[in-house]
């Protein structure tokens, strides 16, 4: 029988499917039904009525999104019936609304608004008092006035169906119910945001832009997100030429309606007062000036003019356009350096000659929903890669089979079918491919047999290799954190043994918007744009740091909290000549810098991003550079010209992008190096240190994105997580204050218990100040407790 | 005898010296004119001249920064900047007409949910150097502050009617 | 022996007689006019452009600016086209009030007319007797809207307030005695209407006064009569409307061929000239005064006894009252809607023409459905009768270009929009 049914809506015969909502058809069809409550990434909850349709043959008006279609059905949407009863559920909306229009961040952009006035009366009859209701606080960066809201339950709805988080509910009937948290507590996810644009009314709206700007007065532009390799599409809505707000632009292959809240508070961390506006120079008595871009340039050409290209390192963000990269390696191909890296994050380079040409996710995020089975070694992947989390969230409420490796419990919004904690993720996985290769008959391959040597294999690595090896279809993901390890070679070695051996793709997750860019465009010490080896190697971005080289480019990097060697990597720098392209200065590059070029955010400039499933994103720059700050792209453009380097004559950035895309179509299939033996490193005794990049501080930008620090997720990072075995051996309780120290240096930091964490971690965020010092982050930590417990508030407050 | 008359009628100039005796006699009539500026002529309450900023009674500025005027201004003569202020209340940073740009249209008084923004009756000012048109919130609040008497005076007056 | 060559002249655009900045480029044979030829433009501020880019009610404001001696005439063409559109009709009251200001316009252009072309002429009395009168009739303006020019008082739907049942007084002051203050307030004692009652009735007499000045005035008629005649048939080939129409002799008036408002239920009659010549448009001008005095009154004696609405009630279109937007939370978001993003107006075209002063002012006016016009053309009365420039002076002496141009009442800001 067939799915394919007719209904008539207003006269006109429409095709729609069984089980469709009527609403769904007309909207399909661009005839506008007035709702609040329905949304069509979310379920039917019919709650506001406000899309009340006539239907023939139905003794009353019927919502048109809890109404299923039926063959031979007539809808009228503009019927006297129907139009009465819209213009009845107006009136009932706004009976308790406020009068908060003049001063209401909605006003403009408001579904209440625009639907009074478009389907209600124009004249109140109520006169009676309105109901007044409590104001919720949900942290930094929603701000509330519940008195507005309509019930539409949109946001609640979010939270339960789409982040998994049961924060907001309901409570109360009738003119007494009331949206609120069940516990009083601020809303803790990285997706909190979407809620602002779910509201139809003012009741929830971005705490960081309250205030600030009226819709009308806002250009929208398009930008992408690099904060992480999802790359989620992004409106910039600018004012004047700065960005006021940012609002996520639909992408159903990318990120559907949804973004992370730190793609949509970051823009707030280009207006930090640690913005740099101006060029500066360090003149001859080591004083620091401002000055023009022309004597800024000749300082810096002349610097490295004067140094041996072989002694002068060359460091990007991979958070950097894809122009910004293939030029910053133009640039060294110019100056003849090969010493040229993006990966300050990585700290395993053994098998960069067997790396795929870009990492990646091997297939499209939407592909992930219909996986069968995944299995996800060493991420955060709420914080890695927010929106990939949601597809796999989605993934397995149909039906896939997830399973993690993993040093601690990351909190995912769905439940794993095998949650394995370990600390040493390549024993665990060991483990498995042993599992793989004994069950499936294809054996661990030569040099990973010592590798699997005397692992035990348990009745959970089983069960990890049979749902990779049942289901149809199966994605291996290696997060940041086997990015970020010293034994990471191995661990990815492994998973592309388990990978193969049961049909399944591997897929890699770094640090970064765009080291698919930077891995393409070429930054990188072995490889040429494209994948081809280079030989020699240079020094890679561990190398470079820990042998003092004579000279430094870097482009929009914080080594001490980018890079994996934390303050340690500040210290060939001292003594260098550095040219830092940056948006920003901190203290500490005042303290190595010689030249500072101020180049724009990702705000700021035009430029391409290659997001996971290796797909170009391009945005033309939404506001403009602040102060003299150019787009990088420019600046490293007149550098090549200044030193006099051939074919840096580009006029737009979409022409870097396009020789880029002519120099890689001029490569042919890359063959990955064979493997070479890796043995495991069984850990060393001590404290050993978990570390990665918390969400809000995985590069400059959000890093200084004042709303986002302040929410309970980058406290949460800016402490020491131990667990309860360990605090009870160290003396100590949540709330407590420790001392941390390591050959390198210091940090002093409360503590916080998490049952998840075993014996003998102590996890510790990089890329935040306050664990720079501790040096490298594979550094063995030693703990002496400062204080045992929490201040006492009474004590304190005296 | 039509064509005697006009003849003589012309020849005597007689178009002429009726004319004449009517200028002459409004020479004698009482003058229209004022003693400007000791003397003014009558002024509508209604009249659109130089912008004003209020206050409520208790002193606190009635602008809640809504940007109604700045939406509807048709000559984009009024700029605002706003933040939340650190009682928690929405008000202006910024807010500036620019007189040159300004057509008096009175749109912006007509929009104000509050009454802040209004036009005042007064309309002798003068601007020496090129960026005093600007009036900037101080300012339009001073003008406000001043003529607070006369502007709440016209405005409830006109009140009926609007 | 040289050539005899034409001499060629620049005529404006800083001239006093040029009424503006009109730059005529003159070929004269000697002081014959050979040929004239209008420069257009230098008053050109984008008006039809500006209009593309705002919600319908913020470009009322700059329709008065177009032509700035009949402000509230082209303020009504533009009103007029909308609400065609909206299919809307404002309440009877409001239609009665634009009708009784078209006409206070009318006699504030022909004064304003008379005025200048008595200064063109040589007659300097004219023009301080037409400015006392106007300097009543803009104290009308102000009443009701506050600006003595540029009104932007009508609206789609109505006209922005109701008439004011006050009018401002003269204030006591040392050089006036109380006798005198009180001849001074005479007519200020009860409302606008009032105002205008007592205006109208004086009005007549002072039309009499112009008349005895200048009618029959012999070097008045000298300096008009038969200079820049216009026959019937070319006129209309011309596309010339109003007094350069009717001072031909053709009877074609919009109050009364396509009447809109209420121009049908008020008496009024069309005076037409017989020769065509600046002296007939001259008579016509003044008959046409005389006639707007009397539709002012009929108006003023209607409005009087019948208040009511000035204003539609519907507020989708038309703001709501002030109290109401203020306690009320349908009123205060359609308020909030209005003022910032304006009403939205159905996918069409059409064409809105009034009887303007100078003669058939029009919009026409495209809408793609959204909040602001697609596209708005001004059908200016004064572009074709300066296109005729060339035509109506070839032949005349160079002194009679003054005079002609005059008579065409030309007003650059609708000329060049």
């Amino acid at each position: 029988m067939s799915d394919e049914v007719r209904i008539e809506v207003d006269g006109v015969s429409l095709p729609a499917r069984k089980g469709q909502m009527v609403i769904e058809v007309t909207d399909e069809a661009g005839i506008y039904v007035p709702r609040f409550c329905y949304h069509k990434k979310l379920t039917v909850a019919a709650n506001c009525r406000m899309c009340l349709v006539e239907v023939e043959r139905a003794p009353k008006a019927l919502p048109a999104c809890a109404t299923p279609v039926a063959d031979g059905m007539k809808v009228f949407t503009r019927s006297e019936r129907a139009v009465a009863a819209q213009k009845a559920v107006m009136e009932f909306l706004l009976i308790n609304h406020p009068l908060d229009c003049p001063i209401c961040d909605q006003g403009g952009e408001c579904e209440l608004q625009d639907l009074a006035l478009g389907f209600g009366g124009d004249v109140s009859q109520y006169t009676e008092r309105k109901r007044i209701v409590q104001d919720e606080n949900l942290g930094p960066l929603i701000s509330t006035d519940m008195t507005r809201c309509i019930h539409c339950t949109r946001c609640v709805r979010f939270g339960t169906e789409i982040a998994g988080i049961r924060e907001l509910g309901a409570t109360g009937r009738g003119e007494n119910m009331e949206i609120g948290t069940y516990v009083g507590e601020t809303l803790v996810s990285e997706l909190a945001g979407n809620v602002i644009d779910l509201c139809p009314v003012g009741a929830l709206t971005a705490r960081p832009s309250r205030y600030t700007a009226r819709p009308w007065e806002l250009m929208a532009q398009e930008a992408v997100s690099p904060h992480d390799p999802v790359g989620s599409n992004l409106y910039v809505h600018t004012r004047g030429g700065k960005a006021m707000r940012v609002v996520p632009r639909e992408n159903e292959a990318v990120n559907e309606t949804w973004i992370a809240d730190r793609d949509r508070f970051s823009y707030r961390g280009a207006y930090a007062e640690s913005r740099l506006p101006r060029p500066m120079v360090r003149d001859a008595a080591g004083q620091w000036r401002e000055t023009d871009w022309e004597a800024a340039l000749q300082q810096a050409v002349a610097g490295l003019q004067a140094l041996e290209p072989s002694r002068l390192g060359m460091l990007a963000s991979p958070a950097s356009t894809l122009e910004e990269l293939y030029l910053f390696r133009r640039l060294a191909e110019g100056l003849g350096c090969t010493n040229l890296d993006h990966r300050l994050a990585q700290g395993d380079f053994r098998d960069q000659a067997q790396a795929p040409v870009m990492p990646g996710l091997g297939m499209a995020p939407a592909a992930v929903e219909q996986l069968g089975a995944v299995l996800v070694i060493g991420s955060d992947l709420r914080g890695e890669v927010p929106l990939l989390h949601l597809r796999l969230r989605k993934a397995v409420q149909a039906g896939a089979v997830v399973s993690a490796i993993n040093a601690r419990d990351y909190d995912y919004r769905f439940p794993l079918a095998t949650d394995l904690r370990s600390a040493d993720p390549a024993a665990s996985l060991a483990a498995v491919a042993q599992a793989v290769g004994e069950i499936s008959g294809k054996p661990v391959p030569r040099p990973l047999q010592a590798a699997v040597q005397g692992v035990s294999v348990e009745q959970a690595h089983i069960a990890i290799a049979r749902s990779l090896l049942d289901a149809g279809s199966a994605l291996v993901l290696l997060g940041n954190q086997i990015q970020h390890r010293r034994d990471g070679a191995l661990v990815r070695a492994l998973a592309d043994f388990v990978a193969t051996a049961t049909g399944a793709v591997c897929g890699r997750l770094e640090v970064g918007g765009n080291s698919a860019g930077a891995w393409l465009a070429g930054v990188l010490p072995h490889r040429a744009p494209g994948g081809q080896a280079q030989t020699p190697a240079g020094l890679d971005a561990r190398r470079m740091l820990t042998q003092p080289q004579d000279g430094y480019v870097l482009l929009n990097v914080e080594p001490e909290l980018d890079s994996t060697l934390g303050a340690e990597a500040l210290e060939p720098l001292a003594q260098a000549f550095v040219v830092c392209l940056t948006p920003f200065v901190s203290e500490r590059m005042r303290q190595y810098a010689d030249v500072l070029l101020p180049i724009g955010t990702f705000l700021e400039t035009s430029g391409t991003y290659v997001g996971l499933a290796g797909q170009w994103q391009s945005q033309a720059g939404a506001a403009r550079p602040l102060g003299e700050a150019r787009p990088g792209w420019k600046v490293l453009r007149v550098l090549g010209n200044l030193l006099s380097l051939p074919g840096f004559d580009w006029s737009a950035s979409d022409a870097v992008a396009t020789e880029l895309r002519q120099r890689l179509g001029a490569v042919g299939p890359v063959e990955p190096a064979a493997p070479q033996v890796l043995e495991r490193d069984p850990p060393e005794g001590g404290l050993q240190r978990l570390a990665s990049l918390p969400l809000y501080a995985v590069d400059s930008l959000v890093r200084r994105a004042a709303p986002l620090q302040a929410t309970v997720q980058a406290q949460e990072a800016r402490a020491a997580w131990v667990g309860p075995a360990e605090a009870e051996r160290l003396g100590v309780t949540a709330g407590g204050r420790i001392e941390l120290r390591t050959e390198h240096g210091r940090a002093e930091l409360p503590v916080h218990v998490h049952a998840s964490l075993a014996a003998g971690c102590i996890a510790l965020a990089g890329g935040i100040p306050e664990t720079a010092d501790l040096g490298a982050w594979d550094r063995p930590v030693q703990v002496r407790v400062l204080a045992a417990e929490a201040p006492d508030l009474a004590e304190t407050v005296e | 005898m039509n064509r005697i008359g006009n003849f003589i009628r012309s020849l005597f100039l007689w178009e002429l010296l009726v004319g004449m005796s009517l200028t002459g006699r409004n020479l004698f009539a009482p003058k229209i004119t004022v003693r400007y500026p000791e003397e003014r002529t009558p002024q509508s309450p209604r009249f659109r001249g130089l912008h004003a900023l209020r206050r409520y009674a208790n002193g606190e500025e009635r602008c809640i920064a809504c940007k109604l005027c700045e939406a509807v201004c048709p000559a984009l003569a009024i700029t605002i900047e706003s933040e939340q202020r650190e009682d928690g209340t929405r008000r202006t940073t910024r807010y500036e007409i620019d007189m040159f740009k300004c057509i008096y249209c009175g749109f912006c008084e007509d929009s104000c949910p509050v009454d802040s923004i209004v036009e005042t009756r007064i309309f002798e000012y003068h601007f020496e150097n090129r960026p005093e048109q600007i009036l900037g919130k101080q300012q339009l609040l001073a003008i406000g502050d001043k003529y607070e008497a006369m502007i709440a005076q016209d405005k409830a007056l006109d009140a009926p009617y609007r | 022996m040289p050539e005899i060559q034409n001499y060629t002249m620049n005529f404006g655009p800083q001239h006093p007689a040029a009424h503006g900045v009109l730059r005529l480029v003159l070929e004269l044979d000697g002081e014959v006019i050979q040929r004239a030829d209008p420069h257009v433009g230098l008053l050109h501020r984008a008006t039809e452009k500006l209009a593309e880019n705002k919600p319908f009610n913020q470009s009322i404001g700059y329709m008065d600016r177009l032509d700035y001696v009949s402000m509230m005439c082209n303020e009504h063409g533009y009103v007029l086209a909308i609400e065609k559109l909206l299919g809307i009709e404002p309440p009877l009251r409001a239609q009665y009030i634009r009708v009784m200001f078209d006409e206070i316009t009318r006699i504030l252009n022909h004064l304003m007319w008379l005025g200048a072309h008595g200064l063109d002429i040589g007659a300097m009395t004219v023009f301080l007797y037409c400015f006392r009168e106007r300097e009543a009739l803009m104290d009308c303006y102000e009443a009701v809207s506050g600006a003595r020019m540029h009104a932007t008082y009508y609206r789609p739907g109505g006209v922005a307030r109701e008439l004011p049942d006050y009018m401002p007084q003269y204030q006591p002051s040392p050089y006036r005695s109380k006798r005198e203050l009180e001849r001074m307030n005479a007519a200020r004692q009860g409302g606008l209407l009032d105002f205008i009652e007592a205006f109208t009735d004086s009005f007549p007499s002072r039309v009499d006064e112009y008349e005895t000045l200048l009618t029959d005035n012999r070097i008045w008629k000298q300096r008009l009569v038969g200079i820049g005649v216009v026959e019937p048939e070319r006129a209309i080939e011309l596309g010339f409307t109003g007094p350069m129409l009717r001072g031909s002799g053709v009877e074609w008036d919009l109050r009364k061929m396509q009447p809109y408002e209420v121009y049908d239920r008020l008496d009024f009659d069309i005076p037409v000239g017989v020769t065509g010549d600046c002296y007939d448009r001259y008579l016509v001008r003044v008959e046409e005064m005389r006639q707007s005095n009397r539709i002012i009154r009929q108006c003023v004696d209607w409005l009087r006894a019948n208040p009511g609405p000035v204003m539609l009630d519907n507020h989708k279109v038309t703001p709501p009252r002030r109290e109401e937007m203020k306690g009320d939370m349908e009123s205060l978001i359609h308020h909030f809607k209005l003022f910032t993003e304006g009403y939205s107006v159905p996918a069409g075209e059409v064409y809105a023409a009034v009887e303007a002063p100078k003669g058939e002012f029009g919009v026409y006016l495209i809408s793609d459905g959204a909040n602001k016009p697609y596209r708005l053309k001004v059908r200016p009365p004064g572009f074709p009768h300066l296109a005729a420039m060339d035509e109506m002076v070839r032949g005349h002496m160079l002194a009679d270009v003054v005079a002609v141009i005059s008579t065409l009442d030309v007003v650059f800001g609708e000329i060049d929009r």
